[in-house]
């Protein structure tokens, strides 16, 4: 299957840390592909690298064919790539509606796809003139999602989507991301297991910044002493 | 209603607290003392807000304190005076100035060009310095030779004091046109053009990681501009000049709001791109550089400009004198544009109390609405809390950066010129500015573009009723005693009442927690 996203031996350094020791990741074009790793493993930096926001040192980040490292993130971004970072990073000044409509790329992309949005997250529709100040964080998280889906990604990028939400807001949410994994490719970091396993085609693990195992996520769900040693969970 | 009260407290607490003071400050003074102190307290408060505001913006979006921002009110207002008095001037330096930018609208183009060169690690590392010292023996060996036709600070006779003095009294002195001598036009013109473009290429490399760009048609536009203003200027030097003469005061003042404003848009934009931008990974570094760049403005204004102060000719449509002044309704002052009025019995000078304010709010609604109103407004908003998310959305925030940066140094300048006709120039007016503006930003709230506002506001009024209550006194009740507040406590009242606030009130009046 052709590789929409191909990350070859990464270095990343934040400061003088040598954060990425060599991160290789292969994403199937229409796939979701998860990153796994314990806390502070260099998922999280796996994903601002392939964006751009922590350039590499070292390696090559190939996307639809083309090497994007070196590249700015702007530039990076509007090739289709849409990110949700860890914590949302809704814009709190901004109302709901203002929050969807600064991703626009193009004039109307906001317009163009609020049906689409609204009918994924009804919520938002009746959230639409509140600050972002104002949700919860079930909310905040669907208008972080929802904002990636304003322009036309082909990749979008999502950091913890589950990270502090009540059980229910994590059923919608997965239902929400499976239903657009229909349209874009998605590469996903979650330290949930059973979140991941349930949403996955395919996963890498990250281990003290270097990618030491990937596959077929039902491969890795069937054994469980690689999900003990690499994930700390049963 | 409970809501809006819990949610607007500080707020409605501080008009009334300023509503009291008002009517505190009113009892004690006649209505028409009452109400000139009032407007002069606006005025002060508008040209602070002018400083105030972009100073907020800046620091809000770009997190670096530009502590330059007072020179760069002064330059502004020297900047405009030049276009007034000395027109002839101002045309000889347009097409030089334009040079000197244009290799820096390049901007894009440089890491193109850097990606391009194959150097060893060593070469790599000279390059920029070698670069940056070509384009400085360039620069050093055109300019003086350039002809400007210019005020001699040495002679007092030809000095700025005594062309302000003229112009202020409605005659101009004879000037001397400079004419091309020591060097050849064309040689001047090509040799400036490549020193700013060595100059620019050499302080890009020091950016780091060398990247791809997409060149379009648009990464040319301002070169372009730029090179339109020179030549242009260049070509059309005689009959640019003799037309600025021929101007009246009132167009020569538009005129001059506007270049002083756009050259502050354009000094604010190359700080940026070539001083600032380096160092955003060094805040500690930037305040330096921004302390470094007031002083060597101030330096740079003693230098070409001299040491005394002198006075900026007010247009003709605020200074009409005669029988029928002062006027008694606006639609006397129309008529005679007389340089007072009489409102409610006290003689307002229209430029510096009605106009000035006037020109403060419609900068104060402008800018209001392109926060709220435009993508840029909302890309700025955004910024101000996560500039990296605005990136990752695709948006090249840097460019957001210079455009604020420029604006913000723009809204100085421009309050600059505003100010002249009333103030004056001298050195020292930028700091004295700048100062008032920081406690304005902490009485209000240091990235709250309203609390600029009201902080300036609260600030001007402040330290015009105290300037007034020095002359007329404060009735102590219950004793004999009138206290008059000396000069001294003009500035020490504001920074009272900053203390005071910042204890109840960390985040000033209308800023929000971090």
């Amino acid at each position: 299957m052709e590789n929409i996203l191909d990350v070859q031996n990464i270095h990343t350094f934040i400061g003088q840390y040598h954060i990425l020791q060599g991160v290789n990741v292969r994403v199937p074009k229409g796939s979701i592909t998860a990153l796994l790793g314990r806390n502070g493993a260099g998922k999280t930096t796996t994903l601002k690298t392939i964006l751009g926001l922590t350039p590499p040192r070292e390696g090559k980040v190939i996307y639809n064919g083309q090497e994007v490292n070196g590249l700015r993130s702007f530039d990076i971004a509007s090739m289709g790539i849409g990110f949700v970072p860890e914590h949302r990073a809704i814009f709190r000044d901004l109302s709901v509606e203002e929050n969807l409509k600064i991703a626009e790329r193009k004039k109307g992309d906001y317009l163009r796809k609020r049906d689409f949005i609204f009918n994924l997250f009804p919520d938002l529709k009746r959230l639409i003139t509140l600050s972002g100040t104002s949700l919860s964080g079930g909310q905040q998280q669907m208008l972080a999602i929802a904002r990636a889906l304003v322009p036309d990604n082909q990749l979008l990028l999502i950091d913890e989507p589950s990270e502090g939400l009540a059980p229910v807001i994590i059923e919608h949410m997965m239902s929400a991301i499976r239903e657009l994994s229909k349209d874009s490719t998605v590469v996903l970091v979650e330290q949930n297991f059973l979140v991941a396993s349930q949403l996955a085609e395919y996963y890498v693990i990250i281990e003290e910044g270097r990618s030491v195992q990937d596959g077929k996520m039902k491969d890795l769900a069937a054994d469980k002493a690689a999900i003990h040693r690499f994930l700390g969970a049963a | 209603m409970n809501t809006f009260l819990r949610k607007n407290i500080v707020m409605l607490v501080a008009v009334l607290v300023l509503s009291a003071f008002l009517i505190a400050a009113a009892q004690g003074m006649d209505k028409q003392d009452f109400v000139i102190t009032l407007l002069r307290g606006l005025a002060v408060g508008s040209i602070t807000f002018l400083v105030a505001s972009g100073f907020s913006l800046i620091f809000g979006l770009l997190d670096v304190l530009n502590l330059a921002h007072g020179t760069l009110f002064m330059i502004g207002a020297y900047m405009g005076w030049t276009v007034v008095v000395r027109p002839d001037t101002f045309v000889d330096l347009l097409t030089p100035l334009a040079l000197i930018v244009s290799g820096f609208a390049l901007g894009d183009v440089y890491p193109l060009l850097a990606s391009r060169i194959r150097l060893g690690l060593s070469m790599k590392r000279m390059l920029p310095w070698g670069l940056i010292l070509v384009s400085i023996l360039l620069f050093g060996f055109i300019l003086p030779r350039y002809p400007i036709a210019i005020w001699d600070v040495g002679n007092y006779g030809q000095s700025p004091v005594i062309f302000a003095f003229m112009a202020d009294s409605g005659t101009r002195l004879p000037v001397m046109p400079a004419a091309f001598t020591e060097i050849s036009m064309p040689v001047a013109l090509i040799g400036l053009l490549l020193a700013s473009i060595l100059g620019a290429f050499g302080i890009s490399l020091f950016d780091g990681t060398p990247r791809t760009v997409h060149l379009s048609w648009r990464n040319f536009v301002s070169i372009a501009i730029a090179l339109i203003v020179a030549v242009a200027g260049a070509a059309f030097n005689d009959s640019l000049t003799t037309f600025l003469y021929g101007l009246s005061s009132n167009w020569l003042f538009f005129t001059a709001v506007l270049v002083a404003t756009l050259s502050g848009v354009a000094l604010g934009g190359l700080m940026e791109a070539t001083l600032i931008r380096p160092l955003y990974s060094r805040p500690i570094y930037q305040l330096m550089l921004t302390i470094g760049m007031s002083a060597i403005g101030i330096e740079m204004v003693r230098a070409i400009w001299g040491r005394p102060e002198f006075v900026m000719p007010k247009p003709a449509f605020f200074d009409g004198a005669g029988e029928a002044c002062p006027a008694t309704n606006f639609a006397d002052w129309w008529a005679n544009h007389c340089s007072t009025i009489l409102l409610l019995d006290g003689r307002v000078r229209v430029y510096n109390e009605i106009f000035i304010p006037l020109v403060g709010l419609v900068v104060l609604i402008s800018i209001w609405v392109l926060l709220q109103r435009t993508r840029l407004g909302m890309i700025i908003r955004a910024g101000v809390q996560d500039s990296q998310m605005v990136e990752a959305l695709g948006i090249n925030v840097r460019r957001v950066f210079t455009m604020v940066f420029a604006l913000g140094v723009g809204l100085a300048a421009l309050g600059g010129v505003l100010a002249t006709p009333s103030m004056g120039l001298s050195n020292v007016m930028g700091e004295s500015l700048l100062l008032n503006a920081l406690i304005a930003l902490a009485i209000g709230g240091l990235t709250s573009y309203p609390g600029a506002a009201l902080g300036s506001v609260i600030v001007g009024m402040i330290q015009q009723f105290i300037i007034k209550y020095g002359q007329i006194g404060i009735a102590i009740p219950f004793t004999d005693i009138v206290f008059k507040p000396t000069p001294p406590l003009v500035p020490a009242s504001t920074v009272m009442l900053m203390v005071i606030i910042l204890l109840i009130l960390p985040n000033g009046l209308l800023g929000k927690k971090e």
